[in-house]
């Protein structure tokens, strides 16, 4: 008897505990939210406590992965997609950019400037002006010292944007409140070494409040490592919407009926939604299901098979374009060659095996269709907008291109280089030494991992054989950015490559082959596979500079041609700068092709650049 | 022995559960015989192609055509582009254009498409209806097209020099062809996967691999857990505290977080197949270490191990010779279970994207995990998905079937 | 009780002996997988940027910080001075957070949803296999195989099957979150109720692939119970059935407790594929997206807590059998 009472006593006090703990669950789920919990008290007092009303907010996925950590603009870390991200199509719904990049026109459009920007006459520094209705959250005009502190700041800090760029940004000044100069790095031939990349940071780095930012160095004593891990609750904004609340399933954003954007100089009336929120979704199947349920407007998701939605599924959703392929494709991921691996520093087998591979395949079954063909738009460096495409002489070019799947045509080249089979194992021998590679991207990117096999299956055809590897991502990118890679593993590497950007198409190409990257450590940049070409190089060098049309024309369709003669690497798909996909069961009038918006309006999930000129075009669905 | 051999396949449960497995194994075994695909070849261009049967519509071109007359031949083929739903859309369109509701007889299919004709205006933009919607009517307007007619199509083939194109072949609505004599038909019983490879073929051979590797994390389990068993139970002392002490530390770090954490480390480049295996094994010893040891405390204090200790054997020999016997139908029924959960462990593993190699063999654990990055089960795609779910629960099943009815043998009070 | 003390005593020793080594390996497993978790912070960082002197800094910045340029032996020392301070460190993936902040966000929901799952499971396997071996005939015979089946789906499995059929097909229950896609947690009724019916999927995802397990554990053991000796001889005796079985199933239930101790004690992480399925929030899909990160110190505190919370329940259990059971005790002390 006492044994038994013992026993279900212990077992009634386990159970009381653990139930009184999860009653205090709900209670500290607001404990992160501490700042916030009192503007959540106040602003939503006259709808029900605790709803977003839905016809107030836009709902957005594929951006926050993972809790927000912090909303700091000088840290690199705070994993806030959807406040952060100062890049060539920088987010501005909370913090601002001077100009505004528009990736379909390539023209920065003014934002917190007021007009154009302009060079002196011996380009070597930028003037532009301040829009005078600009301020800040806490009322405060946004003046040109807030823009000089900025800058002043990042170097001091040595932030990621201040040891990006101050090897070609010198100093920013502010000539009276409202004028700023940016002042070059110059060369020694009294030249400015990069203005495109000067140019660039206008448009993608914010401006930060001096006061703001003297506060947070007075709270963290001028510690660089402090300052950059504070989280930054209070941060003062210019931008129309601000941090409503934030946990580890979502965040939300709320409008700033204050704005100053809604002047006459800038766009006349506030953003439509008064909510921005992001449900933080655990991987893309969650995050595909809620947008079906129409819980999610805005999808910046890989979502495969895309077209299903409403083809088969009849949902009311759509992307930018109608057919295939669906978005603009603005990046090129890339296959680059180890060219210390033995038998890819020769020509014929590196564009054999280019060659060889499948792209449509690729193209259909790992981005289900979600890329343009190598037909439709013939591989060069350039992405496929018609910005970029304008930028070479695509007949010089012609002979040059490929589409793929040529197995005869590798194996004629092969052939012809004498990298034949000489013992009949099935396998052919450079200098007697059966040639076999290894394709390697990392583990988890399932498209590319998916392109990576096709790229594998071209090999046995031509008699080449290549297996694939998937190192975890932190390994793969230790051993890859860091030169001599290995002998074994690493032969043919899956990387990114650039975007669309105002420093484009030259960044990317800079990026793909310049010889300053080519066998360094620590190398963030790109020409992973230690490629040089002197000829190539001058051209790099010498474009920033260059402003002739014609010359500009004749220095990148030569690029284009020693980039397809030399195969250094080659382009595996076309990717779109962001997926868009949009479900119109509460908003509608999203951006799309022919909507007759001008400036035509990016698709970018209405966040990015110009693209943000998007949230002041929604209108709700009226049934 | 022979006598528990015949009463094992008395038992009805045993029974199912051998036939199910043995089934299993056969279609392991025959399939790549019947079938001399290679499990991992890319056929499709394009993701998840529905079951079915693929006919080729080139050759279909080419065999001979039947005429055959069929009352609802036309009937199908108009109900299938304008069925009710998209009917009464139309008559929606048609009432939001402004022509009036009594003009309007969604029955009538020859009025109605008339009707449609005269009024659709691609670029007309009625407030109100969203961008989806209009697509979603430019859509149904094209597949509209030429519903109502009875004429046939025309075979041409394009002229490589002039681009012309040359008529080569006509075709009428009631032309059909035998499947029988097209010479290309595929059937694809379960279509196939985001890669492009045929469901079925992969499945079987993805069975055969993690059969093996569940075979091998078995055996591996066991034999580690039997001989700390035997040795902790038997010996006693310091050496059991010993091993229950290291017993207690693998129990404290949860098995699957260590296995995680082994995967992970060990790298992709190394995960081949038996790799995978002998890890799961290494990390899932455990329970049958701790099982056998109880059996064997209660065993070492018979009349017949006391006697044998008399009269002077080996510990080695008295572990063997007259322990082991009696625990061995213990140690088949754990093998058995090890083998399920193995197999299990591997699914598992390979969801979360830390199992054996993509590219060298498939196992049901990586199609699980492909068709959840692709969203199969989303998608509505089942036959990526469901399949596999159920061949693991099949698997797990037989052998837990055959594992009852060993119990059922060994301990006859558990019989009905 | 005299016994008892020494069995006690003997069981205490090796509990704090298990815990202080269980600790050492929880700091070194993590960190002796490859890779350079600082270098995915650099990776994050380093997008963009277009000079490799500058990132070289930044990398030389956070090692300091993370103090992954000591050796192991150093870092342990700090680690365990910070351990005791209750400061469990830094998280690296989600730096600058600390890793009590991303646990204790974590744990509840996790806590929450696996704790009443395994009781539920426990107690309704345990019925269901205790009738079956009382009422033996039709309901044994139907019982058994379909609870067998349907245990031997995968736990992933189950997840999805159900996630389908209820959450895309039928929509009775929403398909993922902890919570409404539109609500900000506060102690409303709204919210409350869209907590419980968020719960309601990963909750029986567990709970099904569970019972059959149990069902069969328990249905065993009451077999044997019941065809013992003392039952025969209190039938014989003209004891009611109702007392006997009383008896019989005390006595079925205690490795089935055994059982059980060990499920809470795991639980923490066995919610990982759940969570994963539904985007629910919980503390297995934050280890292991730790794991993936290289994020050392919150896989160590992480299983740290799992470790604990296993040695804890073990000797919970090892201890109330004592008291239950004097038959284990002296088996033990011999």
């Amino acid at each position: 008897m006492r044994k038994k009472f013992l026993f279900f006593l212990s077992i009634l006090i386990i159970s009381g505990v653990i139930l009184a703990a999860c009653q205090t669950a709900t209670e500290t789920e607001e404990v992160p939210t501490d700042v916030t919990s009192e503007e959540t008290v106040s602003e939503s007092s006259e709808e029900d406590a605790g709803t977003l009303p839905r016809d107030e907010t836009l709902y957005f996925n594929g951006q926050q992965w993972g809790t927000v950590v912090c909303w700091n603009p000088y840290s690199s870390n705070c994993n806030n997609a959807m406040a952060l991200a100062q890049q060539d199509n920088a987010r501005v719904p909370m913090f601002e950019t001077p100009y505004l990049y528009n990736m379909l026109d390539g023209k920065m459009y003014p934002l917190l400037a007021d007009g154009d920007y302009e060079w002196d006459d011996g380009m070597t520094q930028i003037t532009f002006k301040i829009n005078p209705a600009a301020h800040w959250s806490d009322g405060t005009p946004v003046t040109a010292d807030d823009v000089a502190y900025t800058w002043a700041s990042h170097v001091k800090y040595n932030t990621q944007f201040g040891a990006a760029n101050k090897d070609y940004i010198d100093t920013i000044e502010a000539l009276d409140a409202s004028t700023v100069v940016v002042k070059a790095v110059l060369g020694d031939d009294g030249k400015t070494i990069n203005p495109l990349l000067v140019q660039a940071y206008l448009s993608s780095n914010y401006v930060i409040q001096k006061a703001w930012t003297q506060k947070l160095e007075e709270r963290t004593g001028e510690d660089p490592a402090a300052l950059m891990a504070d989280t930054a609750e209070d941060a003062v904004y210019s931008g129309p919407y601000h941090l409503f609340f934030s946990d580890d399933t979502k965040v939300v954003l709320v409008r700033d009926d204050n704005y100053w954007g809604q002047d006459s100089s800038m766009w006349g009336k506030l953003p439509v939604p008064k909510y921005l929120a992001h449900v933080i979704y655990k991987d893309n199947a969650a995050g595909t299901t809620a947008l079906q349920a129409g819980e999610v407007d805005v999808s910046q998701q890989f979502n495969s098979n895309v077209q299903d939605l409403w083809l088969k599924d009849n949902l009311p959703i759509s992307t930018y374009l109608e057919d295939a392929p669906y978005n603009i494709g603005a990046s090129l991921p890339t296959a680059y060659f180890n060219m210390d691996s033995y038998g890819l520093d020769q020509v014929a087998i590196r564009k054999a095996i280019a060659m060889a591979v499948d792209y449509d395949t690729i193209i259909s079954n790992a981005m289900t269709n979600q890329s343009a063909t190598f037909t439709q738009v013939p591989r060069s460096l350039m992405n496929p907008t018609p910005g970029e495409q304008a930028l070479f002489d695509h007949d010089a070019v012609a002979d040059l291109q490929w589409a793929g799947n040529d197995i005869e045509g590798a194996n004629a080249l092969l052939d012809e280089a004498g990298i034949v089979d000489a013992d009949g194992d099935g396998w052919r021998e450079y200098d007697g030494v059966n040639l076999h590679y290894a394709a390697t991207c990392p583990n988890g990117w399932s498209d590319w991992q998916a392109a990576i096999e096709v790229v594998a299956a071209a090999g046995s055809k031509i008699g080449i054989d290549i297996t694939t590897s998937y190192p975890e991502w932190s390994v793969y990118q230790t051993v890859v950015t860091n030169w001599p890679l290995p002998e074994t593993g690493y032969d043919i590497l899956m990387m990114w490559s650039d975007g669309a950007g105002p420093t484009q198409p030259w960044g990317r190409i800079r990026h793909l082959i310049s010889g300053e990257f080519a066998e360094t450590t620590n190398n963030w940049n790109g020409n992973w596979g230690g490629y040089a070409n002197a000829e190539a190089d001058e051209l790099i060098q010498a474009i920033p500079t260059m402003t002739d049309e014609a010359d500009l024309k004749e220095a990148y369709t030569r690029l284009v041609e020693i980039y397809l003669t030399e195969v250094p690497s080659f382009t595996l798909m076309y990717r779109p700068q962001a997926f868009h996909t949009v479900n119109e069961s509460v908003w509608t009038n999203f951006p799309h092709q022919g909507d007759g918006t001008n400036p035509l309006v990016p698709p970018l999930d209405l966040t990015d650049g110009w693209s943000i000129a998007g949230l002041y075009n929604l209108t709700l669905v009226n049934e | 022995m022979k006598n528990a051999l015949e009463q094992v396949f008395h038992s009805r449960k045993f029974v199912a559960g051998f036939s199910i497995f043995m089934a299993l194994l056969l279609l392991v075994f025959v399939y790549p015989i019947l079938i001399r695909d290679k499990p991992l070849a890319i056929i499709g261009q394009g993701t998840f192609f529905p079951p079915g049967i693929y006919v080729d519509v080139y050759d279909s071109l080419n065999s001979t055509t039947y005429i055959l007359n069929l009352d609802d031949a036309a009937i199908n083929r108009i109900n299938k582009a304008l069925g009710d739903q998209q009917r009464q859309e139309l008559k929606d369109w048609l009432m939001l254009a402004g022509v009036p509701e009594d003009q309007i007889d969604i029955n009538n299919t020859e009025l109605l498409l008339d009707l449609w004709e005269k009024s659709y205006d691609e670029a007309l933009m009625i407030p109100g209806l969203t961008y989806a919607e209009q697509r979603y009517y430019q859509r149904l307007d094209d597949s509209l097209e030429g519903l109502l007619s009875i004429e046939g199509v025309v075979i041409a083939k394009e002229d490589a020099q002039t681009g012309e194109l040359e008529k080569i072949d006509s075709i009428t609505q009631f032309d059909y062809v035998n499947i029988g004599e097209v010479t290309n038909v595929r059937v694809l019983p379960l279509g196939t996967d985001n890669f492009g490879r045929d469901v079925l073929t992969e499945l079987v051979k993805a069975l055969a691999v993690s059969l093996q590797i569940g075979f091998v994390a078995g055996i591996v389990a066991t034999l580690i857990g039997l001989t700390l068993g035997l040795l902790s139970g038997y010996v006693g002392g310091i050496l059991d505290d010993f091993i229950m002490f290291i017993t207690n530390l693998f129990t404290v770090i949860p098995s699957f977080v260590l296995l995680i954490l082994i995967s992970f480390s060990i790298g992709q480049e190394n995960r081949g197949a038996i790799t995978i295996a002998v890890v799961i094994g290494f990390t899932s010893w455990v329970w049958t270490a701790r099982a056998v040891r109880s059996q064997v405390i209660s065993l070492r204090n018979r009349d017949h191990v006391n006697l044998s200790k008399l009269s002077g054997h080996s510990t080695f020999h008295i572990i063997v010779n007259d322990i082991l016997p009696y625990i061995a139908s213990y140690v088949i029924m754990a093998l058995i279970l090890q083998i399920s959960s193995a197999i299990l462990s591997e699914a598992s593993l390979s969801i979360l994207g830390l199992g054996p190699r993509t590219t060298d063999v498939p196992t049901l654990g990586l199609m699980m995990n492909w068709a959840m990055i692709y969203q199969a089960h989303i998608l509505g795609k089942w036959w990526a998905y469901f399949p596999v779910i159920m061949t693991i629960a099949l698997i797990t099943f037989s052998l837990n079937l055959m594992n009852t009815g060993l119990d059922q043998v060994f301990n006859p009070t558990l019989r009905e | 009780m005299k016994g008892y003390r020494k069995f006690f005593l003997n069981k205490f020793f090796w509990l704090l002996i298990t815990i202080v080594f269980a600790f050492i390996l929880n700091f070194i497993l993590p960190r002796l997988m490859p890779g350079d978790p600082v270098a995915a912070i650099i990776a994050r960082v380093a997008q963009g940027m277009s000079s490799s002197t500058g990132m070289k800094d930044v990398y030389e910045q956070y090692t300091k910080l993370f103090g992954t340029d000591k050796t192991i032996i150093e870092q342990f020392f700090i680690y365990v001075k910070n351990v005791i301070h209750g400061n469990f460190g830094l998280s690296f993936s989600q730096y600058p957070r600390p890793v009590s902040d991303i646990i204790h966000s974590a744990i509840m929901w996790t806590v929450c949803l696996q704790f009443p799952a395994i009781l539920v499971s426990w107690i309704l396997g345990n019925l269901l296999g205790a009738l079956a071996a009382y009422i033996k005939k039709g309901f044994d015979k139907v019982l058994m195989p379909i609870s067998i089946f349907i245990s031997n789906i995968p736990a992933f499995g189950m997840a999805i099957i159900l996630l389908v059929i209820f959450g895309v097909e039928l929509k009775w229950f929403p398909t993922s979150g902890g919570y409404g896609f539109d609500l900000i947690p506060n102690m409303s009724l709204k919210f409350i109720w869209s907590v419980i019916v968020h719960y309601q999927l990963p909750f029986w995802s567990i709970v099904l692939t569970a019972i059959g397990g149990q069902a069969i554990g328990m249905r065993s053991m009451s077999i044997y119970e019941l065809n013992a000796d003392y039952v025969k001889y209190s039938r014989f005796m003209g004891i009611k059935d109702k007392t006997i079985v009383k008896y019989v199933f005390r006595n079925a239930m205690l490795p089935q407790i055994t059982g059980l101790a060990l499920s809470l004690g795991t639980m923490v992480g066995g919610a990982l594929v759940a969570e994963i399925i539904f985007s629910y929030p919980g503390l297995g899909y934050t280890l292991l997206n730790g794991i993936m990160g290289q994020d050392y110190p919150l896989i160590s505190a992480v299983t740290m807590i799992i470790t604990i919370m296993v040695v804890m329940a073990n000797f919970l259990i090892e201890i109330i059998y004592g008291l239950i059971d004097p038959r284990i005790r002296a088996a033990q002390l011999e």
